[in-house]
């Protein structure tokens, strides 16, 4: 593998929050002690990402997905451990830094709220230091892909929430950006918008080789986009592979179900110790660990041992394995 | 590599934000005509509390009726232009977590909020400082300035007001957002300004010592300066000196400003998303 465009070693972001107290002695108490409690937002997080990756940040809300952003995009100064982007340390050459990557926070946007779009991409064209002719074959890519012309001359409170976050991508992409962050790039839009919002990513990757990584709950966003997923809960990296790696690790759980012309016999119902269940008029169905038995074999045997009309093999999806981490993490 | 051009240029940088600082104040000037009738009341309060003064004639420190009236009236002038709320605004930004929208940007922060305000202000001269001085001159016997040159050096100054005046409300606003009650502290530091900075009360007017104690705070270059400068109160090398402590006041406090921002950016944490 090439040199990591992305290293981050040990990161952690604690949060120390007062909470206000209920009630007049807690309120005077607090005078004196203010409880304070201590979140770890992020704590230890090692990973790299490579040139061109395109890698998916999941994690229940309140994971610590945003936190982590933040270090990444030098927002946020970490509690402690080290990220180096692009060859610089976010936090501390922000300015520099900053220049050579695109953020885009799908809850908020970086465009001016009550003037038109284009004054927007106007700014950044000289902030970023781009030359008319750059600029205009960059506005016209995005017409092109996103179709931004369209709403160029609106300011940004009148556009729906697909139309706003098209042009945040466009912001974010205009300096042609070698590293692209996007946190929730999806969320609350349509499917047509997501759809967009997807093919227009994986076109930007596949022309520019941008290297991307992007939290969502959409959990279609990381199938299509993302080869690789990184889970993190309560601040710790829980899975650092690729998406199938992740579904065999979590639920290696292949199901053949299939339908038989006549009743079995009860004696059959059975393979190498697991029970095939009835599950449906005619209908039987077989779950084997993958790990244990390639589920090929045990087609063929089915398909020997009884008179079957149909069969199919069940993958888990993606989203009932997601949920399992989230509800009892990765053993 | 395109990406890594516009690092650092911070000129280049802070006129597309001046820019949208006026874009954004012409998406919002109904709000603004308002806005001169208050000064026009203000004057007209403090034109009468001086005419009730000089009732006998005479003069206040070597001020006559004519001289202070023209000083309220330039003050509240001036005010219009300088006037900004950085404080404010960086408030807000932390509250809202806006702020990690300037932090993506290869700018810095300190220049991004002076040169919105910026825009703000130079939109403010043209729709708002100047209706207020034609219509001053009008309703009230004001002296044109001192000298040509009087007038020179007190555009210079009013301009360096602009810069001393953002230059403290961005460390105000630095100061605010540690604390709980960030409206509290701009709302004091509104009181506090306006007497301080001769807006209301000619600095020279007040008791020693504290008069040297102002004149030695930046506080009297927001108004006192200039409008001593229009009214030739200060002259040659004098003038000089003035303008030369108030453009050091100011160098000094943007460079404490960059100082303190850099100490604050470690603790803010900035919420939502
Ligand atoms: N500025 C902050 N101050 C205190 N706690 C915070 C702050 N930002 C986030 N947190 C806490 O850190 C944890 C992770 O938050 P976040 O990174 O936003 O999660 P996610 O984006 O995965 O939903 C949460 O428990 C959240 O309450
Ligand atoms: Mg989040």
């Amino acid at each position: 593998m090439t040199e990591p465009i992305v290293r981050v070693e040990r990161l952690t972001k604690v949060f120390r929050s007062y909470r206000r107290e209920e009630g007049l002695r807690a309120a005077l108490k607090s005078l004196v002690r203010r409880k304070s409690s201590e979140v770890a937002a992020v704590a230890d997080v090692t990973f790299t990402i490579g040139r061109g990756e395109m890698v998916g940040y999941i994690g229940a809300n309140g994971a610590g997905k945003s936190t982590t952003i933040k270090m990444l995009t030098g927002i946020l100064t970490p509690t402690s451990g080290d990220v180096v982007g692009n060859g610089f340390v976010p936090w501390r050459d922000r300015t520099r830094y900053v220049a050579t990557i695109g953020v885009v926070f799908g809850q908020r946007t970086q465009l001016w709220w009550d003037i038109a779009v284009v004054e927007s991409f106007r700014l950044l064209k000289e902030i970023y230091g781009l030359s008319e002719a750059e600029y205009r074959e960059r506005m016209a890519l995005f017409d092109k892909v996103l179709g931004l012309g369209a709403y160029l001359h609106q300011p940004v409170r009148k556009l729906s929430l697909g139309e706003r976050m098209r042009c945040d991508l466009a912001a974010s992409l205009l300096h042609r950006p070698p590293l692209l962050f996007l946190d929730e790039p999806t969320i609350g839009l349509d499917i047509v918008a997501k759809a967009n919002v997807r093919e227009f990513l994986e076109e930007i990757n596949r022309q520019e080789g941008t290297t991307v990584l992007l939290t969502t709950h959409d959990l279609a966003d990381i199938e299509t986009l993302c080869r690789r997923v990184i889970v993190i809960d309560h601040g710790k990296l829980l899975f650092d592979g690729a998406l199938d790696e992740l579904r065999d690790r979590i639920l290696p759980i292949t199901s053949i179900v299939f339908d038989v012309k006549r009743a079995p016999d009860a004696r059959d119902l059975e393979w190498n110790g697991r029970p095939i269940r009835e599950v449906g008029l005619h209908r039987y169905r077989l779950d084997l660990d993958r790990r244990e038995a390639a589920p090929a074999t045990a087609v063929k045997e089915i398909v020997n041992r009884f008179d079957v009309s149909d069969l199919k093999i069940e993958e888990p999806e993606i989203e009932a394995v997601v949920k399992r981490i989230y509800q009892e993490g990765i053993s | 590599m395109s990406a890594v051009r516009g690092e650092g240029t911070p000129w280049r940088a802070a006129l597309p934000f001046a820019r949208i600082g006026f874009l954004n104040m012409l998406a919002f000037r109904a709000r603004y005509y308002v806005g001169v009738l208050t000064y026009l009341f203000n004057v007209a309060v403090y034109y009468f509390i001086w005419r009730a003064v000089f009732r006998q004639g005479g003069s206040v420190a070597g001020m006559t009726l004519e001289d202070m009236v023209t000083y309220v009236a330039v003050g509240w002038a001036i005010r219009s232009f300088y006037f900004n709320e950085i404080d404010r605004e960086l408030g807000t930004q932390v509250q809202e977590g806006k702020l990690a929208m300037n932090l993506i940007r290869p700018v810095d922060f300190q220049t991004v909020m002076i040169a919105d305000a910026a825009g703000q202000s130079a939109f403010r001269a043209v729709l708002f400082t100047i209706p207020i001085a034609i219509v001053l001159a009008l309703v009230f016997p004001l002296k044109p300035p001192a000298s040509p040159l009087a007038a020179l050096l007190f555009l210079v100054s009013a301009t360096l007001s602009f810069f001393l005046v953002a230059a403290l409300n961005f460390l105000v606003g630095l100061v605010a957002i540690r604390s709980k009650s960030i409206l509290g502290i701009l709302r004091a530091k509104y009181l506090v300004f306006e007497l301080l900075s001769g807006l209301l009360i000619p600095t020279t007017l007040f008791p020693q010592p504290l008069r040297s104690i102002l004149f030695a705070s930046p506080f009297p270059h927001i108004n006192f300066t200039p409008a001593a400068l229009y009214l030739g109160q200060a002259a040659g090398t004098r003038a000089l000196g003035l303008l030369a402590l108030q453009a050091g006041w100011t160098a000094g406090l943007l460079a404490l400003g960059q100082y303190a921002w850099r100490r604050s950016r470690r603790r803010i944490t900035i919420q939502g998303g």
